[in-house]
């Protein structure tokens, strides 16, 4: 019967519970909807980043991290080739050969990171080769050899293809050493501050320039949930060199990931007090309204466990109500977009900068729909105690009094 | 049988304090129909609060049988009401959301009937004040008569020693407070259930069997017919 009384008395005044829990549910709607954002660009961020310039995990010469010296080359890195081909959860890995350079055209002059790649492997565990203007990954040259620009560089050297461009730089003997290129293609990633940074040539061209050696050997597994026990196993068979995964390679999307996620439960807290606030105020106001019932009840005998439990159990039920409602807007909402994505055209070039696209595809883990209605219905019970509390210390003889 | 030793009520209003009750002494036996008359703030309903433990004196002692109110605490107090006292107020004050049937079962349900029972005692009680044929209708579907008889079944459901009623024929037209009247007379007689009532309603007053005038917060006369 109190669970029957509890539930009709939300219906006695029909229009404010209905505002409270269009409220709530709004509430709900709008926090799932800036976490599913915030956790698709983050997911995007993450994603370009590693398929286009990081990969899953990344292998160094310890010195090379440090000093950048082309001399730090990957020791052993045969055996590492061998071991990759033999593991049946890598999906690619590719060798590279990165010198500092300063890369001059008629038109500029820009300090860059060359990156000798081969091309063919580098395809499996990047995806610049879907971002050509031509599309040709260094594929198609006569004489001079092929280089890459971004197309921020491209602009700032005034080049174009075809155009010749100088990159100088000092080789291991320490001696200055020019190699003249040509350009054969332009691209673009989805991030610009790797654009301004980074050309690619053929690792062939660069590689008198190291010892024959590489400085840096890229992975990709078939599934990034594998990264971190893959890097552990070949930390134990190569402990001499230096083995991050994305995580410790670029440590500012680790620290964006560790960001965001405080950032939403500061978002999750500032919803539940928002809630709690409101619950707290249709309460209270459905308390003083109902003083002389209440003072009644107590009067004829209901306990105030029981009053306590009728006022928790109003709350709760407007909870109950307007959580489902508010996540099943949010699930309809971010599946629909999920899957259409949300056209951020209009900020393109200030997104690109920090390496996401224009359109962003939200993304929110089921563990979160579970969190907000657990979350939910402890603040309607919590903030149905003060309210509670207050009709509990009403005194039946005074209210009754008042009333008539 | 109810005892009330050497009663006093004082409350503070503002920097004044009132004296509602002054020295009252009563006792008032089972199967009496009482009215307790007196001017408006004589302090009817204070006496009234007072034997049913909706309030608790300044000094003295309400014995209940063998129980001491005054002394019991909070939730022995509430638990001796729900099982020892039925109430009926001036502005019938029934659940808005429940139904005539459920108003009257409520209390039956605090006293953790069974179903059959309550069920039982329910349409009993309903017919008993003439209501039998409106025991779906919620209170803002009946007259304010209607309501009042079903606070007074409501009162009667869960086997109460004695009845307080609180002005409760104050909101009533002429005919609803004689009916009224006419059932909680018929119940007294029939079942010896005890009524003691707060008013200054005539018919009321000419219904007692005993009169009990208050004045000032001090008993001034007290006369069975």
């Amino acid at each position: 019967m109190i669970v029957k009384i509890a539930f009709k008395n939300i219906w006695r005044n029909s229009l404010r519970s209905c505002t409270v829990i269009m409220a709530i549910s709004l509430g709900i709607f709008g926090g799932l909807a800036v976490i599913s954002t915030a956790t698709g660009l983050s997911k995007m961020r993450q994603n370009n980043a590693i398929n286009s310039y990081i990969s899953h995990i990344q292998i160094h010469d310890s010195n090379f991290l440090a000093y950048g010296r082309l001399t730090d080359t990957i020791v052993k890195q045969k055996e590492i080739v061998r071991f990759l081909q033999k593991n049946p959860i890598v999906s690619g890995f590719s060798s590279r050969i990165k010198i500092e350079t300063f890369i001059q055209s008629a038109g500029g002059t820009s300090a860059v990171i060359l990156n000798g790649i081969e091309p063919i492997n580098e395809k499996k565990v990047t995806d610049i080769n879907t971002k050509l203007e031509e599309g040709n990954y260094l594929s198609d040259y006569k004489r001079k050899p092929p280089i890459i620009l971004s197309t921020i560089l491209a602009t700032k050297l005034n080049a174009k293809i075809n155009t010749s461009v100088q990159c100088s730089f000092v080789n291991p003997d320490g001696e200055a050493t020019t190699i003249v290129f040509k350009v054969v293609d332009i691209f673009a990633s989805n991030n610009s501050m790797y654009d301004k940074m980074n050309a690619f040539v053929l690792i062939d061209n660069l590689k008198n320039t190291a010892h024959k050696g590489v400085h840096e050997m890229a992975i990709n597994l078939k599934d990034e949930s594998y990264v971190e026990e893959f890097r552990t196993t070949l930390i134990s068979q190569f402990p001499t060199l230096e083995i991050d995964s994305w995580r410790g390679t670029a440590p500012e999307l680790g620290y964006a990931d560790k960001m965001m996620h405080l950032v939403l439960i500061i978002f999750l807290i500032i919803i539940m007090l928002a809630l709690a606030f409101g619950i707290i105020n249709t309460m209270l106001m459905a308390v003083l309204e109902r003083k002389k019932e209440l003072g009644m009840l107590l009067s004829i005998g209901m306990n105030k466990n029981k009053i306590l439990l009728m006022i928790v159990l109003e709350s709760t039920f407007l909870a109950l109500i307007s959580g489902p409602i508010g996540l099943s807007i949010s699930y309809l909402v971010v599946t629909f977009y999920e899957d259409t994505g949300i056209d951020l055209s209009f900020a393109s070039s200030g997104l690109k900068s920090v390496g996401i696209e224009s359109t962003i595809y939200p993304f929110l883990d089921s563990n979160y729909y579970f969190i907000i209605s657990v979350l939910v219905i402890l603040t309607a019970i919590l903030s149905s105690i003060y309210p509670a509390f207050k009709a509990l210390k009403l005194n039946p003889s005074e209210t009754l009094r008042t009333a008539n | 049988m109810i005892y009330i030793q050497n009663i006093s009520k004082t409350y503070q209003s503002g920097i004044i304090q009132v004296k509602a009750l002054q020295n009252i002494n009563l006792t008032i036996k089972k199967g009496e129909f009482t009215a307790i008359v007196g001017p408006s703030g004589s302090g009817k309903t204070t006496l009234l609060n007072l034997i049913g433990g909706l309030d608790s004196p300044s000094h003295g002692i309400i014995k209940i049988d063998q129980t001491d109110i005054t002394s019991l605490p909070e939730n022995d107090l509430i638990d001796f009401r729900l099982h020892h006292i039925g109430f009926v107020f001036q502005s019938y004050n029934l659940i808005p959301v429940l139904t005539a049937k459920e108003n009257v079962e409520f209390l039956m349900l605090l006293q953790k009937k069974e179903e059959d029972q309550r069920n039982e005692r329910t349409i009993q009680l309903l017919k008993a004040v003439g209501l039998e044929n409106q025991i779906h209708k919620k209170p803002n579907e009946m007259s304010g008569g209607q309501q009042q008889r079903v606070a007074v079944a409501r009162a009667l459901a869960s086997k109460p020693d004695f009845i307080l009623a609180d002005e409760p024929t104050a909101n009533l037209d002429s005919s609803s407070a004689e009916n009224l009247l006419d059932i909680m007379f018929k119940l007294n007689q029939k079942e010896k259930m005890t009524f003691i009532f707060s008013t200054h309603d005539s018919r009321v007053i000419a219904k007692a069997q005993r009169i009990i005038t208050i004045d000032d917060g001090q008993i001034i006369n007290d006369y069975y017919r």
